[in-house]
């Protein structure tokens, strides 16, 4: 008979312990990265996805990954360029001409872009990848090319060319077709890795909310010379993402909060880089004008005077952000950069609240975290609202909430909200200020060009003296990689298809 | 036995039903639905109009409801809001990687809480007694999202030994790569630990007490053989039952866990489909997590009443042994 003794039971204690930390050791006994191959030429990729609801149809996927996917594997039409004449560079088109009168666009597709099935690319196919966001009923993102063309009347006049007439003359039509258009083959209703496409890149494997494969497309038109793989990574929270860059699981990590990004800067072998304008999120806090205060031109200007943009920038995004000036789409060619900066000047916020007779009054501003730092700006801005006398009070929703409801966040006093980047006169929602309106509407369509800048500049200056937003910053995409990478061209989202990865 | 089975499946069934529809419920309660989520800030109104409709959002919650009900009763779990994915095949792709991640972590705790349960309960009130209390304790104590992000940096950033991020190859599953299980199987293990032992040795120290172990005791029984043969039988039952609570606990509490290290389990999913107000993706998976934990808890009736020595020996006497298990 055993003595049961506390040794004893200690003893076998021990034994599962070291049992334990066995099993612990053989799971951790193998180093390779889980994440694939760590060949020279696989670059592994994470982005934020939409887990395992995720499909190939980009047409109804809004996450990061979604579009970063699309665009290496259909070839874009082109991309937003403000250092080009036109505003755009283009990808799989060879020419966007318009005609002297706005009415219609002639797009001709290069000569040299085929499917992966070996079809060549022809303008049938163009026309149905225009059509194809309210065909394959797409989110209402992907269809804003619908809104300003008239699709149904549009037709091809040889086997390269595509004639588009607008609804309403419009003069940033190229702006639209480039934005986010990509080329998919005629008669295309399923999205699958088999599905023929034309971009950089072919889908070799795909599990939804897990990884993407991608191989290099032998018969790619472009110059460029990327990884011979992409492995896309769905990681849907950012600092697991951050924690896959660190511990070797990626070698490019998408979407990093500003406060990760800061430490990562710090570190040795990695990288940080940020998206520049035009590739700015604008975050904005709306005063809604049927809120009885903000009728009062001064309690808006008020609160614009009042919000410390500097500090913003400084605190919320460690310098990894661009001030903002009370209007949209800093960066797009029609931007009005002559504005005279707004200031911070508690002083004459407090005057003008005292003189509209609103010293003291309570605000709630509305908040969720949709866009990195925006309820810690919402923070310092209701902070900044108290400085100069105003009840402010924040409201933080979860996430996703701000917009899920929306005809509640279109009723709320003072609400936090975003735009990705897109063109101010395109993207204006009316209603607001019916002079502005006005006159974005003859800054999309007068024939003449001096003519629309002219009043694209007037109506941005409506904005600045009397508009209903505070666009404190702009905020971009914040990437991180191993010094190993390079290559990387920040647009709207990162474009890895000319990434080049150095051996280890 | 047989009529007690049907009794509780029969009562399973009905919870899940009553569950199904206060999850419906719930979830079409909260602000927003999936169209206005979809939709972004901006699309028009007509846009939002007519995906809401597409979505079927438009129409009474109870009637769509009672569409899905039907639906579901034929195996169809319905589709995902987001873009259309069945949601049958969304559970099927990552429900088996969940029950992995728990039932590794359950195994783990089980052989954890006997080694210090039965000498904490055997010597209630002593020092190794003290020592596993206040190490339970301060378990308790400690968030799911402190222990695994504490192994993250020590594991994980700090010796570089295991992958900070379970990314599991295209076709693999997490079985295949057991490194990538270890810090999520750690971060659950030390979150149930702490009550897994507190039960058994509550069960222990009760069972230490009773007469049949006194006797055994009284006749000279001592050491191993004292907690083996008459300690360990007794407190089995209580001890079982402790562990389908913790385990049913664990499944719901994966979530923290699977989102930290982006394990591909059925918790993170749920998270999004709640911010994303997909509710046939809510309904398929918080069902799946709701009847697995009935089945746990079911299962741990059955066996803790299998185990239980008055039941056993009653029924070896010829006694109603099945009176244990109402």
């Amino acid at each position: 008979m055993s003595e049961l003794s506390r040794r004893g039971f200690l003893g076998i204690g021990a034994v599962a312990a070291v049992g334990l930390s066995g099993l612990l050791a053989a799971c951790s006994a193998k180093p390779d990265a889980p994440a694939g191959s760590s060949a020279a030429t696989t670059l592994r990729a994470a982005f934020a996805g939409g887990g395992s609801a995720e499909t190939l149809n980009y047409f109804v996927g809004p996450t990061a990954l979604d579009f970063v996917r699309a665009r290496l594997v259909h070839a874009p039409l082109g991309a937003i360029d403000p250092a080009q004449p036109d505003g755009v560079s283009l990808g799989a088109l060879e020419s966007i001409e318009v005609d002297d009168d706005l009415t219609s666009y002639t797009l001709r597709l290069r000569d040299d872009i085929s499917f992966s099935d070996g079809s060549p690319v022809t303008s049938d196919d163009l026309l149905y990848s225009l059509r194809a966001p309210d065909a394959l009923q797409g989110l209402p993102f992907t269809r804003l090319v619908g809104r300003g063309f008239d699709l149904a009347a549009a037709e091809t006049t040889d086997a390269r060319t595509l004639r588009l007439p607008t609804v309403t003359p419009i003069a940033d039509g190229r702006l639209l077709l480039c934005q986010s258009m990509l080329v998919i083959k005629d008669g295309t209703t399923e999205f699958t890795p088999a599905t023929p496409s034309c971009g950089p890149y072919l889908i070799e494997g795909f599990e939804p909310g897990r990884q993407t494969v991608l191989r290099r497309n032998p018969d790619w038109f472009g110059e460029e010379n990327g990884p011979d793989e992409i492995h896309l990574l769905s990681v849907n929270d950012a600092e697991a993402r951050v924690n896959a860059l660190r511990s070797d699981g990626a070698d490019f990590v998408s979407g990093v909060s500003p406060y990760s990004a800061q430490l990562l800067a710090e570190e040795n072998g990695f990288t940080v880089s940020a998206g520049e304008a035009p590739y700015l999120s604008n975050l904005r806090f709306e005063m809604n004008l049927e809120h009885e205060p903000f009728r009062d031109e001064r309690v808006r200007r008020a609160f614009r005077l009042a919000v410390d943009r500097q500090a913003i920038v400084d605190t919320v995004y460690f310098g990894r952000a661009a001030i903002g000036n009370d209007v949209p789409a800093i960066g797009f060619p029609s931007y009005d950069s002559s504005l005279e900066q707004r200031s911070h000047d508690p002083d004459e916020a407090r005057r003008l609240l005292r003189a509209a007779g609103h010293d003291g009054m309570s605000v709630e501003l509305t908040a969720g975290p949709e866009l990195p730092g925006m309820v810690e700006t919402a923070t310092l801005v209701v902070e900044n609202l108290r400085e100069i006398g105003v009840r402010a009070t924040l409201v933080e929703l979860p996430a996703g909430q701000l917009y899920a409801d929306y005809e509640a966040y279109q009723q709320l006093p003072f609400a936090a909200g975003y735009n990705p980047p897109a063109p101010f006169e395109a993207n204006h929602t009316p209603g607001a200020l019916p002079e502005v309106d006005t006159l974005v509407a003859t800054a999309r369509s007068a024939p003449d060009a001096a003519q629309r800048t002219d009043a694209s500049h007037r109506a941005q200056r409506l904005l600045w003296e009397q508009g209903n937003q505070i666009i404190p910053v702009f905020v971009p995409t914040v990437d991180a990689h191993t010094d190993r990478l390079s290559g990387v061209r920040h647009l709207q989202f990162p474009d890895l298809s000319a990434a080049r990865l150095a051996s280890a | 036995m047989t009529r007690f089975l049907l009794a509780r499946l029969g009562t399973a069934l009905a919870t899940m039903a009553v569950l199904s529809a206060a999850l419906f419920l719930a979830t079409d309660a909260l602000p927003g639905d999936a169209a206005g989520a979809a939709a972004g800030a901006d699309a028009t109104a007509e846009e939002r109009a007519e995906l809401r409709e597409r979505l079927g959002l438009d129409r009474p919650v109870v009637e769509r409801y009672l569409a899905w009900l039907g639906a579901s009763l034929t195996g169809d779990l319905g589709r995902s809001a987001a873009a259309g994915r069945p949601v049958g095949e969304m559970l099927a792709s990552r429900f088996g990687s969940s029950v992995l991640l728990v039932a590794t972590a359950v195994v783990c705790i089980a052989v954890a809480a006997t080694m210090l349960g039965m000498p904490a309960g055997l010597r209630s009130g002593r020092p190794v007694d003290r020592l596993v209390s206040s190490g339970t304790v301060t378990l308790l104590a400690l968030p799911e999202f402190l222990l695994a992000t504490v192994l993250l940096a020590v594991f994980a950033h700090g010796a570089g030994l295991l992958p900070a991020v379970s990314l599991i190859p295209l076709g693999d599953s997490p079985w295949q790569h057991p490194q990538a299980l270890v810090l999520p199987v750690a971060s659950l293990f030390l979150a149930g630990v702490g009550i897994a032992t507190r039960l058994l040795r509550a069960a222990v120290a009760t069972a230490a007490e009773s007469p049949a172990v006194e006797q055994a005791r009284l006749s000279g029984e001592r050491g191993l053989r004292l907690a083996w043969s008459y300690v360990l039988p007794a407190a089995a039952a209580p001890a079982v039952q402790g562990l389908a609570v913790t385990t049913a606990g664990l499944l719901g509490g994966s979530l923290v866990v699977e989102t930290l290290f982006d394990y591909p389990g059925v918790g993170s999913e749920l998270a999004r489909a709640v911010a994303y107000r997909d509710t046939a993706v809510v309904q398929g998976f918080g069902l799946a997590l709701a009847g697995t934990a009935l089945l746990v808890l079911l299962l741990g009736d059955l066996v803790s009443g299998l185990l239980d020595v008055r039941s056993r020996s009653a029924a070896v006497t010829g006694g109603r042994g099945e009176r244990r298990l109402r």
